[in-house]
């Protein structure tokens, strides 16, 4: 018997067999893919998911954050100019003559019946020079002479449509078009034909210039000048870095655990080959280009996905972010860019279960007996000194402004968890050594097969870390928010409206309540109730501010009525006389308020004259208002003292320092977060006097609930206050999809790890049953495997999300608000859901146990 | 030049308390064209003897020689090498690889050893040819029996210019007709000039081969000439 080759080619002597033996093991390596992609399918799963992710972050990266364009249309600089008439055609006059080519638009405010909002009516060319990319026609015509149109919303407050008649201040314009700000679909406004505005505001004046233009430039008197920004603001690029590296990381750890269980179910097959000669090189080449197989079907199938899922978002989306998106204006090379990184890490990740692989011995692996498991302390040193100069990475990227320092402090985190996980691993079992049988063989099997489970231990711990971080943030955001008059925070929950008696809402200090009627004032309660039940609501607070017995009438903003006490602080005009600033609206804190904030009366001191949630208020005075003079500019007042009074007008009831106490009452800035005692109530002779109403509903108000209101109050002569955006809804939002999704995420990487580790312990399973152990003890030790992994994972996760969150804010303010109840859900439900889901579909073996990739 | 040559090959599992002797100082020459049967009770050694003259695994000391070259001088890249060229291996299991087909599985070694693909398809399939499986050359070992699962993986071991054939129980999952058809071929090659040697538990499949050794305890216990093999019933005039 001869079967010799003939003509054997001189490359055929290559110690390694050169390109024939590469190209037959990757022959064999996606002959294996195509009969046993169905084993690989939630390894693909969680890898498409991971690219979708990071692709729908590029996209919202670029197109998600308001543009300038919004503000500034495709100009550079954005001079805005008010005063008379005169003054700003001067003024205009002198930008065109310094900057060149000028655009004007011209705007003016309408007021809007029942709300302390207004609508923008601006004179505007629809085809402008700069401004054409801030104006969009969604229906009929742009206006001429005459005529007016107006966005859907104003449309909607107004109860207009095309064709009708709208009375604008004093006029009637006929609606002859919709139209909106595809930057800003927020922005409220009615466009009339340039010229038609009659007598403007302020200008907007819109041009390109040079840095040196505007660095010479000298702004005429109360203009405001500004340059658009870079990048649009709010969205800083280091966010999307982080997401990104993070769901690289997710893919690399994943692909690791999940190329682990396939090189392990190869095994047998992985020594056969090397029984005919296979290299550790060719060995390391089948699952290397599994793992591109891999890769590369869940780069494309993650991208398409998520541009289909993109295309489909963006109407929504739009809402969210409140500007028209250009669906597919992305940054391709990005997107590109991603599906490469995915199929290198997906490749990378294939390298090092593969060098494994290749260094069992033939009849180790002939057998499918694993290598034994090495032990030793040099990780743990690793782990924790990666884990060490990841942490400062992240403190020293100075929150994401040093990309390299962000990308290399995460990745070393993960290595450091991921080094660090099995010896988390081996306390475990030590802990359990007293547990009953199944629970024991689970943690020791875990302790036994640590190396194996430690890449899918660190994935978990990734995703519960992101989970952790995103609740852990959402609870120090809601905790920092900053009371009114202070940045980043918003005026009312998305789930609260405020109806004021006062025409000027919570904007004009002090609230000015009109003289109404005690039966006017009784039906009011009765139709204010009747409201707040078609919003479903169970709450309807009335709020009482003070007054003092006999107040004189102020007029403020064309509007009468009594004073209510407000809170000041001492300021210094421009004239360099001092005065009282009206900082806060005082309400009373009636028994009805107090029980809506849950506090007691009694923890309440006895000598106590405010409670308030706002912390600055040191220093401030409580003013009555019974005498005191008031200079009154548009919506503020100031108190000026006299000169023989020190600072304090004279007869003027004023407590100058009033005991405040902090107590947890709302954090929003125009609902009642500053209250009076009652001790305080009596000390200055106060009387109670009915101020509004805070309604509560149960869910978030709508757009078209925010309309009603307006609409409600202007036939009732009150005035409504709603947010003024979803933010808070959207911070909340996230956070609860962020811990759902984080949690589905984790059960599938348990489910592919238990998969593994109870496939290499398959004997025992059956020596359990030959033995006489019942399915439930089967089902135990499953279910106590994925419970010990999704709890080890979660409170791994947890403390790496503290610590990296703390080196990232370099301060422990992100412990002043610990999210209990979410944690609590990750750290003990998320197991008991692992035990409860391994339990019930532990039933039997998988097939794939049992099937070997040789006959 | 001998195919294979163990000289005073000991080989040591575990250590301290947990050490097994597995193979003691065990020598043996096989020449070309010669079939040892190797013999013995489980835990003998058998298997852990073939896996040493195979490469697949070292010896704790004593040299291992095969077509002239000593193991123990080879890197891992080099051993792999020889196997490719040298070396062919049978098992009990088969150990096809489930995503070739039979050509392909036949072919593996010469592709590894850097053989362009289409010369070696003809090669095996020539080599399936001559075990009477061309018709099967397309097909996946899952669509093959027993019999014809472990031609398919003698005409691996046998393909190219293999100089030493080692099978380990290459009939233990066959009925006696398939293993008796398997000798059969084993007999064949080794006639062709190829070294052989067989794991066998079966006296009756040890009979075809040219020497058997026993082995006991990791010793070799005795070395015989074969009992007369079932082709001597054929030879006229024989009787026992």
């Amino acid at each position: 018997m001869s079967t010799a080759v003939q003509d054997r080619p001189a490359s055929a002597g290559s110690p390694s067999g050169g390109a024939p033996a590469r190209r037959a093991v990757v022959r064999w390596a996606w002959r294996l893919f195509r009969r046993e992609w169905r084993q690989q399918l939630t390894v693909i799963g969680l890898l498409t998911l991971a690219v979708a992710a990071a692709v729908v972050a590029i996209a919202f990266a670029a197109d998600g954050p308001s543009s300038p364009s919004a503000q500034f249309g495709s100009a550079n600089d954005l001079l805005t100019i008010s005063g008379s008439a005169s003054q700003q055609a001067a003024d205009v006059a002198v930008a065109r003559a310094r900057f060149g080519r000028i655009e004007v638009i011209e705007h003016a405010t309408s007021p809007i019946p029942g709300s302390i909002n207004t609508v923008d009516v601006r004179a505007q060319q629809p085809a402008g020079l700069y401004s054409s990319p801030m104006l969009r026609l969604d229906a009929g015509h742009y206006p001429a002479a005459g005529q007016v149109a107006v966005t859907s919303s104003v449309a909607a407050i107004y109860r207009l449509r095309i064709g009708s008649v709208w009375h604008e201040g004093g006029r009637a314009l006929r609606v002859v078009g919709i139209v909106e700000n595809p930057g800003d679909l927020q922005d409220q406004f009615a466009l009339v034909a340039p010229g038609q505005l009659g007598r403007a505001d302020h200008l907007a004046v819109l041009f390109n210039a040079t840095d040196r233009q505007v660095r010479s430039a000298s702004l005429p008197a109360g203009a405001e000048l500004q340059t658009r920004q870079p990048y649009a603001v709010g969205f800083p690029p280091a966010a999307v870095l982080v997401f990104d590296t993070i769901a690289l990381l997710f893919i690399g750890l994943i692909a690791v655990a999940g190329f682990t269980v396939l090189a392990q179910r190869r095994l047998r097959a992985l020594g056969m080959l090397q029984a005919v000669g296979a290299t550790d090189r060719h060995v390391r080449l089948v699952l290397i280009a599994n793992g591109a197989v891999v890769g590369i079907i869940a780069a494309v199938t993650g991208a398409v996905a998520a541009l289909v899922g993109w295309a489909a978002f963006v109407p929504r989306l739009e809402t969210i972010v409140e500007h028209r998106i250009a669906t597919f204006s992305l940054p391709w090379w990005e997107v590109a860019a991603a599906v490469v990184m995915t199929v290198v890490t997906a490749v990378a990740a294939a390298w090092w279960p593969a060098r494994a692989a290749a260094h069992v011995p033939v009849v180790a692996a002939l057998s499918g007996r694993p290598a034994t498991p090495k032990q030793g302390r040099r990780p743990a040193a690793l782990g924790g000194a990666l884990l060490a100069i990841g942490l400062a990475g992240i403190a020293l990227s100075h929150r994401g402004k040093t990309p390299p320092l962000i990308i290399g402090g995460l990745v070393f985190t993960a290595a450091g968890v991921l080094l660090l996980g099995p010896i988390a691993i081996g306390g475990l079992a030590v802990v359990g050594r007293r547990a009953p049988l199944a629970i024991r063989l689970a943690l020791r099997d875990l302790a036994r097969y640590r190396a194996r489970s430690g890449a899918a231990l660190a994935a978990i711990s990734l995703v519960s870390g992101i989970v952790a971080a995103i609740a852990i943030s959402a609870a120090a955001a809601a905790q920092n928010e900053t009371p009114a008059g202070e940045a980043g925070w918003t005026n009312l929950p998305a789930n609260q409206l405020m109806v004021y008696l006062s025409p000027g809402g919570s904007f004009a200090l002090p609230g000015i309540l009109p003289q109404l009627s005690a039966s006017r004032l009784h039906r009011l309660e009765g139709v204010v109730a009747e409201f707040g039940h078609t919003l479903h609501s169970q709450d309807v607070i009335p709020l009482a501010a003070a007054e003092s017995a006999n107040p004189p009438v102020f007029q403020i903003n064309q509007v009468s009525g009594l004073p209510t006490t407000t809170l000041a602080g001492e300021v210094t005009g421009t004239d360099g006389r001092k005065g009282l600033m009206p900082v806060a609206q005082l309400y009373v804190a009636t028994p009805t308020l107090l029980r809506f904030y849950g506090i007691a009366p009694t923890a309440i001191g006895a000598g106590t004259d405010i409670i308030t949630s706002r912390s600055g208020l040191s220093g401030t005075k409580i003013l009555d208002f019974g005498v005191s003079k008031l200079k009154c500019k548009s919506t503020s007042c100031a108190a000026h003292s006299g000169s023989d009074s020190g600072g304090r007008a004279p007869n003027r009831r004023d407590l100058a320092t009033p005991v405040i106490q902090k107590l947890g009452l709302a954090k929003y800035a125009s609902a009642p977060n500053t209250l009076l005692t009652s001790h305080a109530m009596t000390a200055l002779a106060l009387h109670p006097v009915l101020a509004g109403w805070l309604i509560q509903t149960p869910k978030a108000l709508t757009a078209a609930q925010i309309t009603r209101a307006d609409h409600w109050a202007a036939a009732n002569g009150v005035t409504v206050e709603t947010t003024s955006h979803s933010a808070q809804v959207g911070l909340q939002s996230v956070s609860d999809w962020g811990i759902a999704i984080g949690a589905l995420a984790v059960l599938a990487v348990l489910a592919m790890t238990v998969g593994l580790i109870r496939s290499e312990t398959a004997g025992d399973l059956r020596v359990l049953s030959a033995t006489g152990a019942s399915g439930g003890t089967r089902r135990l030790l499953t279910g106590a495997t994925a419970a010990a992994l999704a709890l080890l994972g979660a409170v791994l996760g947890t403390a790496a999300a503290y610590v990296g969150i703390i080196a990232w804010n370099r301060g422990l303010h992100s412990l002043t608000a610990v999210p209990v109840a979410k944690l609590a859900m990750l750290i003990v439900g998320l197991p008991l859901l692992a035990l409860a889901a391994a339990w019930l579909l532990a039933g039997r073996e998988p097939p794939a146990i049992a099937q070997q990739p040789l006959e | 030049m001998t195919a294979l040559e163990l000289r005073h090959v000991s080989k040591t599992y575990g250590e301290g308390a947990a050490e097994v002797h597995a193979l003691r100082d065990v020598s043996l020459t096989v020449e070309p064209g010669a079939l040892v049967a190797i013999m013995g009770p489980s835990g003998s050694g058998k298997s852990t003897m073939l896996t040493i003259a195979g490469s697949l695994e070292d010896a704790s000391s004593g040299d291992v020689i095969v077509a002239g070259q000593a193991l123990a001088a080879l890197s891992r890249n080099e051993r792999a090498r020889l196997r490719r060229r040298s070396i062919g291996f049978v098992f009990q299991n088969f150990n096809l690889l489930a995503g070739l087909t039979a050509a392909e599985n036949v072919a593996l070694p010469l592709e590894l050893d850097g053989i362009p693909a289409r010369l070696a398809r003809k090669a095996a399939i020539k080599a399936l040819d001559e075990l009477g499986l061309g018709d099967r050359a397309a097909r996946f070992p899952d669509e093959l029996s027993g019999g014809e699962r472990q031609r398919v993986a003698i005409a691996r071991a046998v393909v190219g210019e293999r100089r030493l054939l080692l099978a380990d129980e290459p009939s233990g999952a066959l009925d006696s007709v398939n293993a008796e058809g398997v000798m059969r071929l084993v007999r064949a090659t080794c006639q062709g000039g190829v070294a052989g040697v067989v794991v066998t538990h079966d006296a009756q499949l040890a009979s075809w081969a040219d020497r058997v050794v026993f082995l006991r305890d990791g010793r070799i216990s005795d070395q015989t000439a074969p009992l007369p093999g079932p082709e001597s019933l054929l030879t006229q005039g024989h009787s026992q």
